[in-house]
């Protein structure tokens, strides 16, 4: 056991991915020389060699497209976008190769390719730079999309994504990055596909994924307070979801609320929302209500945190789910 | 005297070099948090960097022109104060550079530099603010996410922020459960009188109506936007768990032939039995009742009579004695009768079988027995007592042999033997009800049953024969 930071933690992660497999093959922009810039893919290339993390020229098209190439003959990469806007030159190859090619060449061309992004924003930073996309991939067929919430998934799911012969896009919580937990390596992790109870109550369920989890775990304690139980599932899989303990949990409390910094228009929790509807309807004492980011651009950061849902917003939702 | 080292930070390219262009400060000039101190160049641009100490400037730790990697030390700054001698001990006075720049903001976390594993500057250190420094941005917060004060507790029925309900005209009011409800106890929502806020209809208006005998003619006040409809009837379709009772008892009554025996007996020895039980400090995590004497009973009874614990086998044209007693017990649930079973119910201690029976008449209030509990039950106990009748005639689980009723255990005048000879006497009385499938057992192995359940009842002690 040991205490660990998200970044720390995938840094390890990756390498004993790489480690385990000379076809990991780490690529991106600054990932080799620099260590990336949130130093995730630190120290790698010094160890394993400018062959295997491989920095690329700045284009997100360029490194996808390699990156199924090398798929196509064995490797199994591993990409870093440095930022989630950075992705969308790289969309069509996401969406129309790598989501596709396995399916378009009858089984015969896998596409074991995990695509690195941090995403979500509270960094202070400017535009492109703080973006939550998941949605957009979500809604592709033939891509897994997952994210982790803290150190100790972060380490289990970045190699459980590497070994999965699917296309993983892997989504990491960039302000979450320094956040510590303690990590048991000799544990054995949950599958990379399924969703988790990180606090049992039973009044709300409060429903989350990646940075927002920590929100929704100190809302609860705020909550707690009040004298209100929340449990809160971290989603950890977003495409394919995993929605049995969502369903359990849903008919114990008869009340969601679903969060994402993502806007809330079509997002994930609006797909979330439909399925507890569909599978627990007799079972809700209230809407399923969801909270997320304005349906906006990402704002200039001085305003970030008025965009962001926090503790406030949450509690707010799970108010108004009481209340019904 | 300590000084301060303000080490070259990454500022926010990526790269891992800066020449140092132009000092801004000399040894021996004050500075103040956030002052310019020195302009760098990277290989992008040329960037002014603000110092993140306060005091004296005692030494340019580079000398312009020079390139320096990102990390290496360029200035040493003492502390205001720190030319007089530090009242601070020493251990304490080595803290890292990270406090002391976060020493100056006022919400500066204390566990930022608490391992000093990155230093302050670089990704993943410190930042001012309470953040942590990042390539581009600001950087995240690192202190404590707080909920904003709360503007007075709004009572739940008067949120604001709740849409008022409000549905088509015609239309009834009604979360998903509470219409789940309706639907179980045939409960039309349109004869409902609705008392939640906005003329929603609430879970205690359904059952208020479900209790009622009949629909309500002309009995709600005026105040009912529902449509009164005296006289009528229901019509409650067939389905789920009404439906499988009544498959049930059609192919029990009509397959096998029913022999019903009574037995009316004075129980109070077992309800003194069942007092006592009920202050034992080893049953006080179960409920005792009647009930579980009855099904304890039961179980030694058919060691007596194994015939009363078994199956006729049409096809096979044979009689199947169970070795194990799946004691059946007949519950009314919201969602109808169903008659989940205790698997190896005598092989169960008496605290056992409470057990068992508490958690299975629980789940089974519930709603949520399952399909694999109901299976599989050898023999069944019905207590119509507890809705106060005497008994009457129970009508076989399908597939098995024995049934039997347990009527209310009531205060009744009794003919005792006294010290005066006989005389009437209150005792507690209830009465047993077996049917038995004539298929497998006659009428000498169906009252042999029935006496021995009796004598076990009237006289607990008599379980020491078994």
């Amino acid at each position: 056991m040991s205490t660990i930071t998200l970044a720390k933690a995938l840094n390890d992660g990756l390498r004993a991915s790489m480690e385990g497999d000379a076809k990991v093959v780490v690529m991106g922009e600054d990932v080799g020389k620099l260590g990336g810039v949130f130093r995730v893919t630190d120290g790698l290339q010094k160890d394993f060699g400018e062959d295997r993390v491989i920095d690329t020229p700045l284009s997100e098209s360029g490194i996808i497209g390699t990156a199924v190439g090398l798929a196509m003959r064995g490797y199994r990469p591993v990409c870093e976008i440095q930022f989630d806007g950075f992705v969308y030159p790289a969309y069509d190859q996401i969406v129309s190769q790598v989501a596709k090619l396995h399916f378009r060449s009858g089984g015969r061309l896998p596409m074991p390719i995990v695509i690195r992004i941090p995403f979500g924003g509270g960094i202070g930073a400017v535009e492109h730079h703080s973006e939550s996309p998941e949605a957009q991939f979500a809604h592709t067929a033939g891509l897994k999309v997952v994210a982790c919430s803290n150190a100790a998934d972060a380490y289990w799911m970045i190699q459980q994504a590497i070994a999965c012969d699917d296309p993983v896009i892997f989504l990491e919580p960039k302000r979450r990055y320094w956040e510590k937990a303690n990590l048991d390596r000799e544990a054995a992790p949950a599958p990379l596909l399924s969703s988790k109870v990180v606090r049992d109550g039973t009044d709300v369920t409060v429903l989350a994924y990646g940075p927002m989890v920590k929100t929704c775990l100190e809302s609860a304690i705020a909550a707690a307070e009040g004298g209100t139980s929340i449990e809160v599932i971290d989603l950890r899989t977003l495409s394919p979801l995993d929605l049995e303990p969502v369903y359990a949990s849903v008919r114990r409390t008869g009340r969601v609320v679903v969060v994402h910094e993502a806007v809330v228009n079509l997002g994930i929790g609006a797909e979330v929302a439909a399925r507890i509807t569909e599978q627990c309807f007799y079972a809700l004492e209230a809407p399923v209500l969801r909270v997320g980011g304005f349906d906006t651009p990402y704002p200039p950061s001085r305003i970030e945190e008025e965009y962001l849902p926090d503790l406030d917003r949450v509690l707010d939702a799970v108010d108004r789910s009481l209340a019904y | 005297m300590t000084l301060k080292e303000f080490k070259l930070p990454d500022v926010g390219e990526g790269l891992t070099e800066a020449e140092i262009v132009g000092w801004r400060v000399k040894p021996g000039d004050t500075v103040r948090v956030n002052d310019i101190v020195v302009e760098i160049e990277t290989a992008k641009s040329l960037v002014e960097l603000p110092c993140p100490y306060a005091g004296t400037v005692a030494d340019l730790l580079v000398a312009e022109g020079e390139t320096v990697l990102v990390g290496t030390p360029i200035i040493a700054v003492a502390p205001e104060g720190a030319d007089v001698p530090s009242p601070q001990p020493a251990a304490e006075a080595g803290v890292d550079e990270a406090a002391a720049a976060l020493a100056a903001q006022p919400s500066a976390p204390d566990d930022v530099a608490g391992d000093g594993v990155v230093e302050a500057g670089l990704i993943g250190g410190a930042a001012p603010g309470g953040r942590t420094s990042v390539l581009v941005g600001y950087g995240p917060r690192t202190t404590e996410a707080k909920r904003r004060p709360r503007k007075g507790a709004a009572a739940p029925d008067g949120e604001p922020s709740t849409p008022s309900p409000e549905g088509p005209a015609g239309r009834v009011l009604a979360k998903p459960p509470v219409r789940k409800l309706a639907k179980d106890l045939g409960v039309d929502l349109l004869a409902v009188t609705p008392s939640g806020l906005g003329g929603v209809i609430t879970r205690s208006d359904v059952e208020a109506l479900a209790g009622a005998p009949s629909p309500r003619a002309g009995t709600s006040p005026g105040t009912s936007a529902a449509p009164v409809r005296p006289g009528g009837e229901t019509r409650i379709p067939v389905k789920g768990v009404r439906k499988m009772t009544a498959e049930a008892m059609v192919r029990s009554a009509f397959t096998a032939p029913h022999v019903t025996e009574w037995l009316t007996l004075d129980v109070t020895r077992m309800v003194e039995l069942v007092e006592r039980l009920k202050t034992d400090r080893e049953f006080a995590d179960v409920r005792v009742s009647p009930l579980l004497v009855v099904a304890k009973a039961v179980c030694l009874a058919v060691r007596r009579t194994p015939e009363l614990n078994a199956t006729w086998d049409e096809s096979a044209q044979e009689i199947v004695v169970k070795h194990g007693v799946n004691l059946g017990i007949a519950a009314a649930t919201p969602r109808g009768l169903v008659v989940p079973n205790i698997v190896g119910a005598d092989a169960m201690g008496l605290h056992d079988l409470a057990a068992a029976l508490g958690e299975l008449v629980g789940i089974a209030r519930d709603g949520r027995t399952q399909p694999a509990q109901m299976a599989g039950g050898t023999f069944t106990i019905t207590n119509v007592g507890v809705f106060g009748v005497d008994a009457g005639t129970p009508i076989l689980n399908p597939g098995e042999t024995g049934i039997l009723a347990l009527g209310s255990v009531s205060r009744r005048p009794w003919v005792v033997d006294g010290p005066d000879g006989e005389q009437v006497v209150p005792r507690w009385v209830t009465t047993l009800a077996l049917s038995f499938d004539h298929r497998v057992v006659d009428g000498a192995q169906g009252s042999r049953f029935l006496a021995d359940v009796g004598r076990l009842l009237s006289d607990p002690a008599t379980a020491m024969l078994y």
